[in-house]
């Protein structure tokens, strides 16, 4: 059987991962993807550490449940904010909706 | 699980082949520089994920991961990509300064460091014979879709409902910001950047079924 | 050893895969491929720019549709595997459950046309638009 923390050291690399994307991107579909891979980062770690805990319960469990589904929703949320945010500053760039008129006056 | 040292080796084999490869294909998803790839990859990546679950003695998390994260989410995400074309801008993937470039190094690095001190200095709790090769069986898998739905929906029933309007919520939510898109684009603001600011903004506008089609009845009726 | 027939069927499944695609290769004709081969077919019109286009935002409605329904199949795949379906009280769950996000998909079914242009308001817009453009023109002197 695995240790467990090599679940955790996995989980803790895919949560950094995922903030270096939301770091460092500035396509917001891409922090979008960086935010998944955060979750599932969490996932693994919960559904692990209800495994090796002293006494086994469906908490965890039910727990990863309830985020793949917060999850779903919120991405649904997400992606919608995205195309509000394109019609209305014509681009996808984060933090940067003056872009167009700076290249445009250039 | 005879006990015998090609099982016991299967499953670190087993762990390190699936981690490596959900670990490219997560770095593949926030830097390749086409974001179709990208996204494609992500999808992939989410149902290697489930991999992790049944070796978590967690089938039906692994049966949802599938359905959900490769099912629902990469395809929205791709959807998403299809109605931005913006998105697939590879000028967006160039860092936006030295500084942040930095800081998303330092938190990477911070992840790893921390990781490993997680993995080699800290005692953690094991299940009792997992380090003689016969670790004990924890969960009844043929039990275990059975507990869990008593769990979830015999003794804690409420978080279903409380599910079912979270969904709700994100499809009432999702009508009204197209709503709220189309009353903007009907009666847009006047503001220093974006589509209200310039007059040719209109034509930028993602829209193919807009004021395409009946544009040649009313040249007509003009003239 | 219980596991010899999987690894059976999972060889036999990678060479398939791999003979079917070189025998494709070896039997297909290898004819000269340049540009207006490789080119998409548009009813034999040239194409203009790539082949990834924008679609109105609304088909988007449909996917989070989706969404739903499969989080929503997915309880109910718990609940169908265990015994608890059976169970009165859970059943009236089950039906709350289903209620409530057939209710949620009903209403959105509804307000759907009403986030498209219809034909009259996109008349309105691309009027203003053409009232806006003639007036900028005729500012600048026109041509």
């Amino acid at each position: 059987m695995i240790p467990l923390s090599w679940y955790l050291t996995f989980s803790f690399m895919m949560i950094g991962l995922g903030a270096y994307g939301m770091a460092v991107k500035r396509n917001l579909i891409r922090v979008l993807i960086g935010a998944e891979i955060m979750a599932n980062g969490v996932t693994v770690a919960l559904v692990a550490l209800s495994l090796y805990m002293e006494t086994f319960t469906f908490t965890g469990q039910a727990l990863v449940i309830l985020v793949i589904s917060v999850a779903a929703a919120h991405t649904a949320l997400a992606m919608v904010l995205m195309l509000m945010y394109n019609s209305r500053y014509g681009t996808v760039d984060l933090g940067r909706p003056g872009i167009q008129e700076e290249m445009q006056s250039e | 699980m005879q006990g015998n040292e090609l099982v016991d080796l299967l499953e670190p084999v087993e762990f390190i082949a699936i981690a490596a490869i959900v670990l490219f294909l997560a770095y593949l998803a926030l830097e390749h520089r086409d974001i179709v790839y990208a996204v494609f990859s992500f999808g992939i990546m989410a149902s290697l994920v489930a991999g992790f679950f049944l070796l978590l003695e967690a089938p039906f998390i692994a049966g949802m991961q599938i359905a959900v994260y490769t099912g629902g989410i990469s395809v929205l995400i791709i959807f998403g990509v299809l109605l931005l074309p913006r998105a697939q801008d590879t000028t967006l993937e160039a860092f936006e300064g030295p500084s942040k470039r930095r800081v998303g190094l330092l938190v990477s690095i911070f992840a790893v460091v921390f990781a490993a001190a997680l993995a080699l200095l800290y005692e953690w709790p094991a299940p009792a014979g997992w380090d003689t090769g016969i670790p004990q069986q924890r969960v009844d898998l043929a039990q275990s879709l059975e507990q869990l739905a008593v769990w979830l929906w015999g003794e804690h029933g409420i978080y279903v409902q409380m599910i079912a309007l979270v969904m709700v919520t994100a499809l009432v939510g999702a009508i009204a910001v197209l709503k709220m898109e189309k009353a903007e684009r009907m009666n847009p603001e006047s503001k220093d950047y974006g589509i209200g600011s310039s007059n040719d903004g209109g034509d930028e506008t993602p829209v193919v079924d807009g004021p395409e089609e009946p544009e040649d009845e009313q040249e007509e009726v003009a003239e | 050893m219980d596991f010899i027939p999987v690894l059976i069927w999972a060889l036999l499944g990678v060479v398939l895969v791999v003979v079917m695609l070189l025998a494709s290769w070896v039997l297909r004709p290898h004819v000269l491929q340049n540009s207006e081969k490789l080119s998409s077919y548009e009813c034999g019109e040239e194409p203009i720019g790539p082949a990834r286009i924008a679609y109105p935002y609304n088909y988007f409605i449909y996917t989070i549709l989706f969404v739903v329904v499969d989080v929503m199949g997915a309880f109910l795949w718990l609940l169908a595997s265990s015994s608890l379906r059976l169970d009165i009280p859970v059943v009236w769950q089950t039906l709350i459950f289903v209620v409530i996000i057939m209710l949620g998909i009903n209403f959105v079914m509804r307000t759907l046309p009403q986030t498209t242009l219809d034909g009259k308001e996109t008349l309105e817009l691309y009027q203003e638009r053409k009232e806006a453009r003639a007036h900028s023109t005729g500012h600048s002197g026109g041509h």
